[in-house]
């Protein structure tokens, strides 16, 4: 499998009013096409910043990263990511479909205006949201708003799905059927998904592999790989293999407890 | 008489979107003040009538009504020669200070030198130039009082127009930059918008003004035709029952001049929380 995502040694260091700040320390990680790649751990341990750099929304400060071969600034001038954030961002003054189609607009994909609407109607039917493409934003719920966010990340056919904690403002129900979506939208896309999270069992539900962080300075920790069976639903949330997955990822995270509290 | 506490808010920066309203509601809510007017003009009525106050004082609202009716044509006249100035000034005002904040929001080098001496210029008690403007420009030309206008509504237009421009989700820009979109781009699909409710907000306190402002620059001559020279002129023949009819046009041509842009406002953006009817979810 190609690779869509190598890192070798990257860090980042912030300059900041109160000095200089290590964000993260030799990050080497390689994330293959297709693949369902989870960042997890603490506040601080750079999750964020890493999905950033991958992004191009910030700059590493050494070491160097590949994106689909190419630098992470050709690959967004591209158009090769789909970012979802924590905050749905929808533009309050575009109806929901207005919404998806704000980048196909933007990169003038996807032809006229007819072609746009049809993406945008099929993207809404993916995430099952094809009635409400005539809504406004604030008429949808959090969990509905976040679903317009993945369409319109989607409308342009990414060949990676960049998450930032997309679920974290929601409750726990919804969450876990939004889980539930992503993995199937995963699956028929074949898109290669980073998904930042610091919810454990989400981590081990959705992915792959699981990125085990630490903190000050960000490093990786170790990485647990998820071999649980495809489709995974609520019966897998409820089988052993799960638990002990969610067991070995705690205890990754643990580890890093005991040799700091020991250092 | 140029500051009241509520114009001067205007420098400080507007936070707009705080009213809220329906349509039902709004004409319901309006019961309570149509009555209070009403019994403001029956107590200074009976009031100046007991107390037998004299007409260079305070003259009776009936005075005021039967003047107001009498001199329409004149008044009238006046006002909209008056209006004419406001609205001009405002007009060149207003664009320019739109453009000034699209200009200076687009590149930030420009912001940092101009910004300081907008805001500097902001505490000039600007209508204090009239006279000025009125050799610049003939005492006798409307130009002289539109320029005055269009100055002091320049900046709080300018100031709050480039704040909306500026307030803008840093995740929206992060958005923005995923899409690979240009600055223009960025400009045109996010911080235009966003920056509309700012706009609207500066523009109400620009309206109101933009009428003190052309009155004002009136008081220091040009044609007896207008508003401020006819308001001058009646007060010293001690005609007050007309000056305050002159002033009662002014006023309501003030509330039509708000009028029409809260209408403008709900056209250009129908979207805005404040037109939101109340959901049941």
């Amino acid at each position: 499998m190609a690779s869509a995502i190598e890192a070798t040694a990257v860090g980042k260091v912030f300059g900041t009013d109160a000095g200089r700040v290590e964000a993260l320390r030799d990050i080497s990680l390689t994330i293959g096409n297709g693949e369902f790649v989870s960042l997890i751990g603490p506040s601080g341990c750079g999750k964020s910043t890493l999905l950033r750099l991958i992004g191009d929304l910030v700059q590493p400060s050494s070491g160097s990263l590949r994106v689909n071969g190419k630098d992470p600034g050709r690959s967004r001038l591209d158009r090769d990511y789909g970012m979802v954030f924590q905050q749905a961002t929808l533009l309050d003054w575009r109806t929901v479909a207005k919404n998806v189609e704000l980048p196909l607009e933007i990169m003038g994909g996807a032809g006229d205006a007819t072609g746009r609407l049809a993406t945008a109607s099929e993207m809404l039917s993916l995430v099952q949201l094809g009635e409400f493409a005539d809504h406004y934003p604030w008429q949808l719920s959090g969990g509905m708003q976040q679903r317009v966010a993945i369409a319109r990340a989607l409308a342009f056919r990414p060949s990676i799905l960049l998450m930032d904690e997309p679920f974290g403002a929601l409750d726990e129900m919804t969450r876990e059927q939004m889980q539930q979506e992503v993995l199937r939208i995963w699956r028929e896309t074949n898109t290669t998904v980073v998904f930042v999270t610091h919810s454990i069992p989400e981590a081990v539900f959705l992915s792959s592999r699981v990125v085990v962080m630490s903190p000050r300075p960000g490093r990786v920790a170790s990485i647990v790989a998820v071999d649980l069976p495809h489709p995974r639903d609520v019966d897998t949330r409820e089988s052993a293999a799960y638990f002990d997955k969610i067991t070995e990822v705690r205890e990754a995270l643990r580890g890093r407890g005991v040799a700091e509290a020991a250092s | 008489m140029t500051h009241d506490p509520d114009v001067f808010s205007a420098f400080e920066g507007i936070v707009p979107g705080e009213e809220r309203s329906t349509s039902s509601g709004r004409l319901a809510a309006a019961w309570p003040a149509v009555l209070a007017f009403l019994a403001v003009l029956v107590v200074w009525e009976g009031l100046t009538r007991a107390l037998s106050v004299q007409q260079f004082i305070l003259p009776k609202p009936s005075e005021i009504v039967r003047s107001f009716f009498a001199t329409s044509g004149v008044i009238w006249g006046a006002g909209l020669r008056t209006l004419q100035e406001a609205i001009g000034g405002l007009f060149v005002g207003v664009v320019s200070g739109v453009a000034m904040a699209l200009v200076t929001t687009r590149w930030i080098g420009l912001r940092s030198g101009l910004m300081p001496f907008a805001i500097a210029a902001n505490s000039v008690p600007i209508v204090a130039l009239a006279p000025i403007f009125n050799q610049w420009f003939s005492i006798t030309s409307p130009i002289s009082k539109v320029a005055v206008v269009a100055v002091v509504v320049f900046f709080p237009v300018m100031i709050n127009t480039a704040r909306g421009l500026l307030e803008v989700d840093d995740s929206e820009i992060e958005l923005m930059r995923s899409f690979a979109a240009s600055p223009r781009t960025v400009m045109l699909r996010i911080r235009i918008p966003r920056a509309l409710p700012y706009f609207f907000s500066a523009l109400k306190v620009a309206s109101a003004l933009s009428l003190i402002a052309a009155i004002v620059s009136e008081y220091f001559g040009g044609p007896q035709d207008v508003l401020g020279q006819y308001i001058v002129n009646r007060a010293q023949l001690f005609q007050f029952a007309d000056a305050w009819a002159a002033i009662a046009v002014a006023s309501i041509l003030g509330i039509a001049m708000y009028g029409a842009i809260l209408v403008l406002e709900r056209v250009a953006m129908p979207w805005h929380v404040s037109f939101r009817e109340p959901q049941s979810s």
